[in-house]
């Protein structure tokens, strides 16, 4: 461990990142990120998912070493290999997933992993008694693991690192398992913590919560750092909103107004649960028009991920009904609702709209390959010109089409993808973050191939979190927050103010209640 | 300082596979040295003499071919699973159940004509190994259950039944009560095709040819390759994910059965509980060297089985045959290993990679 001579003049700094770089296959993840944080403070780490928050806490927590940077622990310069080098400089995270035994009791799970070869009982006891008696974290050391409730289980997870000694606390999105009332005694604890000299880093997309808990800010974007140490008492919640969300370099230029035709696309009360079970979103009707864009606005994980998969048939619906050119889809299967005329480009572009093993070609013929066969074969000429045709009309960028897709770079992936899914002339496409990740060419190709399907008559439902891309070119904005519709703008005469402040609104009924 | 480490490749080194091959079996050569010459023995003398055992001339082509056969039907069950994701760890069982029921039309059909009572035998291979996946296709494709754990399971069931057989029911009345099932009828042998090897020769290339073509060229291959590479495209296009998966671990059961059937006419006098041999297992090592593609098998079975052929052979110059196993390992060892790092690149620290095609701007 080497001091560096200017390490003294900031004492009171815990942890200084500078310049932090890591890369993963495709994506750079961190793009010299800097991040201060102070002994005593709670510092919230805000960004839109992606945008490379984790990363940067996991290479703090020694679970990913940097391509490059300087990480500072106490005016200390560190190089973490490991997890348990990063705890012994005192750091210690809690991950979103939860890493416990559930047949252990809670004692157990905290010395779980230490060094000690003899599993002292009664001591570890007392001691996670008095720890969790200090910060007000009420749980029964000699309760088995299973019998606790989530929010308990993450108590336990922050037990563990105090056990430790740790003096830096990474909580990775620690409110998503949380009931509002437990929210409140998290921040109540961290407070504690926070008051006992230690520091703690709050990861969060949700701006609401973190304002009423949290110090300070640093807000990432796109893998670096957009703005650094922002005290949260004098910081305008809307103006953090907006660093979020950012502001693009290039977007296609707005499309003529039109009027609207008959409804293509309608949701009547339609909701449907997330993955933790949890409703997603509720009663949320709407409906969609020949020859509109529909923006739908918002922080990511309001919902609009589930909305997508709905309306394209891959999540059910719990209540309500869907209705496509006037016909009840609710529960047709994904295959018939693309035959009726419905396009879906997911989020998910290698993954859930491309097979990333598979080739080019075969990726090309996925919506087609049932129509190019001969007997059981599929009719290999058929499907290359196909491809060859869809990467000629759409720009797409390739070398070998027999070559694996996953070598196409981000843009080119999702011409061929929308080039694929607009290639039926549909009537109804539902676009989830189509542009995001992209070069400035690739979003506005991708833009104006949305607008010239809506100018074609189609329905278009755009699901984004960049506020000026909406703003844009959509002819009708929603914002959705909290799983329901938080209200409709004009774009045309919308301010982003007024939309950045529909996008919290749950956070002030919230803090109200 | 700087200091290397690893860092994974956007796409694999082309030609990778064949090179870690290569290099496995150098890495087995390097280590077989040391362990040869630490025990007292010469090791060109005993590399010599493998390669003779097992390739030198027609009689070890056929002895390795006949070896390759079972591998490769094997191999080639796993692979057909795998291309969709799945594990068929049960090809060990489902061999002994198209074994059991080969031997079973052979007791029922002693007076048929040959070319019938082949047939008819291999037919029954194919279905007995079927029978035995259905448990584990359905409650996977229905209920979720890890088919690792299920086809694993099946192994046992499916070799303590050829055991109560042999002790009981099929026992032979002549064997002077030794626990063995009767001979085979004559009829019921495949024929020779040179030297030693047999006729399943045909019939295993036949089946790798028609199943490579089924996944590479088929829209139901397609779909299985669509379901491998990521569940959630396969759902995304309408793929129905349980009927694939049913029908996919069946068919792998199957091909596995057949492979106890060629074995049971091709080489076995009767049916024994040492028939399936490791084969499902080793079947296992060859999908995963193929890279669980079905046209990758026959080569990488036919190395396979040289390789323990040669391992044998050496057992009489008085190698012991730990030693031969520990150079099978060591070739596989090398072979995985090097597929691995065929995947990586190595870095120095600063060093990032050239991954900023599309910089997440």
């Amino acid at each position: 461990m080497t001091q560096t001579p200017f390490s003294t003049s900031v004492p009171h700094l815990a942890v200084g990142l500078s310049n932090i770089w890591k890369s993963f296959p495709g994506v750079i993840a961190n793009a010299g990120v800097e991040l201060r944080v102070e002994s005593g403070t709670i510092h919230a780490l805000l960004g839109e998912k992606g945008a490379g928050k984790s990363t940067l806490m996991n290479v703090l927590a020694g679970v990913y070493r940097p391509d490059q940077g300087d990480l500072k622990i106490h005016g200390h310069s560190h190089q973490f290999r490991n997890p348990s080098d990063a705890l012994a400089a005192g750091i210690g995270m809690v991950h979103q997933e939860f890493r416990l035994i559930p047949s252990f009791s809670v004692a157990e799970n905290v010395v779980l992993g230490s060094a000690s070869s003899v599993l002292r009982t009664r001591q570890v006891q007392s001691e996670v008694s008095e720890i969790a008696e200090r910060f007000g974290l009420k749980v029964d050391p000699s309760q088995p693991l299973w019998q606790l409730s989530m929010g308990e289980r993450q108590k336990v997870e922050i037990l563990k690192i105090l056990w430790r000694d740790a003096q830096v606390l990474i909580l990775d999105e620690p409110t998503t398992v949380l009931t509002p009332s437990e929210v409140d005694e998290l921040g109540e604890i961290l407070r504690k913590m926070a008051d006992d000299g230690r520091s703690i880093i709050f990861i969060s997309h949700k701006l609401h919560e973190v304002s009423g808990i949290c110090d300070e800010a640093t807000v990432l974007r796109q893998g670096k750092t957009v703005a650094s140490s922002l005290s949260m008492e004098s910081t305008d919640q809307s103006e953090l909103a907006q660093l979020m969300v950012g502001t693009s370099a290039s977007v296609a230029t707005r499309p003529e107004p039109v009027t609207p035709g008959p409804p293509l696309l309608e949701l009547r009360g339609l909701t449907a649960l997330g993955d933790r079970g949890l409703e997603a979103f509720s009663n949320l009707t709407f409906q969609v028009n020949s020859a509109e864009i529909v923006g739908i606005a918002g922080v990511a994980g309001n919902g609009q991920r589930e909305l997508a998969d709905v309306i394209a048939g891959l999540r059910p619906s719990t209540a309500g009904s869907l209705l496509m050119g006037g016909a009840e889809i609710t529960s047709a299967s994904p295959q018939l609702r693309f035959k009726s005329g419905l396009a879906y480009i997911p989020a998910d572009r290698l993954g859930v709209g491309l097979a990333p093993r598979l080739s080019i070609t075969d990726n090309a013929i996925l919506r087609v390959y049932r129509q190019q066969r001969r007997g059981p074969f599929i009719l290999a000429e058929r499907a290359l010109s196909y491809c060859k045709d869809i990467v000629n009309r759409f720009g797409v960028r390739s070398g070998d089409l027999d070559g694996p897709i996953a070598a196409l770079s981000g843009g080119n992936l999702q011409r061929l993808l929308v080039g694929r899914e607009l290639d039926g002339q549909p009537s109804v496409v539902v676009a989830s973050q189509p542009t995001r990740g992209l070069d400035v060419q690739g979003v506005k190709a991708i833009q104006e191939l949305l607008i010239e399907q809506r100018n074609s008559g189609a329905a278009v439902i755009m699901i984004s979190e960049d506020l000026d891309e909406l703003l844009a070119i959509a002819d009708r904005l929603l914002v959705m927050e909290g799983g329901v519709i938080r209200g409709e703008f004009d774009p045309r005469t919308a301010s982003r103010h007024e939309v950045g402040m529909a996008m919290l609104s749950d956070g002030q009924v919230a803090s109200q209640a | 300082m700087r200091r290397p480490r690893l860092s994974l490749r956007e796409q694999p080194l082309p030609g990778g596979q064949p090179l870690a091959f290569a290099i496995g079996l150098l890495i087995a050569l390097i280590v077989g040295t040391l362990l040869l010459l630490g025990a007292g023995h010469e090791p060109l003398k005993i590399y010599s003499r493998m390669f003779e055992a097992s390739l030198g001339d027609p009689d070890a082509w056929a002895v390795t071919i006949n070896r390759a056969i079972p591998l490769g039907l094997a191999g080639l069950a796993v692979a057909v699973a795998g291309s969709m994701g799945l594990w068929n760890i049960g090809a060990e069982g489902q061999i002994m159940a198209g074994a059991i029921a080969a031997a079973w039309v052979a007791r029922i059909g002693d007076d048929w004509p040959s070319v019938v009572l082949i047939t008819m035998m291999l037919i029954a291979a194919l279905g007995g190994g079927g029978v035995l996946a259905i448990g584990p296709a359905l409650a996977r494709a229905k209920l979720g259950v890890n088919e690792i754990i299920t086809t694993l399971m099946l192994n046992e069931v499916a070799i303590r039944l050829v055991q109560w057989l042999i002790h009981g029911p099929w026992k032979d009345p002549d064997s002077y009560n030794f626990p063995l099932a009767p001979m085979l009828p004559d009829q019921a042998r495949l024929p020779t095709v040179f030297s030693r090897a047999h006729f399943g020769l045909f019939i295993a290339a036949a089946v790798i040819i028609m199943a490579s073509v089924a996944v590479r060229y088929t829209a139901w291959g397609y779909e299985l390759r669509i379901a491998g590479s990521s569940e959630a495209t396969a759902r995304y296009s309408g793929i129905s994910l349980s009927k694939k998966i049913l029908t996919v671990l069946v068919l792998s059961g199957a091909i596995a059965g057949l492979a106890g059937g060629v074995e049971l006419t091709g080489t076995a006098d009767r049916l024994t509980e040492t028939l399936s041999n490791g084969f499902g297992f080793a079947g296992i090592i060859v999908a995963a060297l193929a890279l669980m593609r079905p046209s990758g098998v026959a080569v990488v079975a036919l190395l396979f089985g040289a390789v323990q052929i040669g391992g044998q052979s050496i057992q009489t110059l008085g190698v012991s045959s730990s030693v031969s196993t520990i150079l099978q390992a060591f070739v596989l060892f090398g072979a995985i290993g090097a597929g691995v790092f065929s995947r990586y690149r190595v870095l120095l620290d600063g060093e990032s990679q050239s991954a900023s095609k599309e910089v997440k701007q």
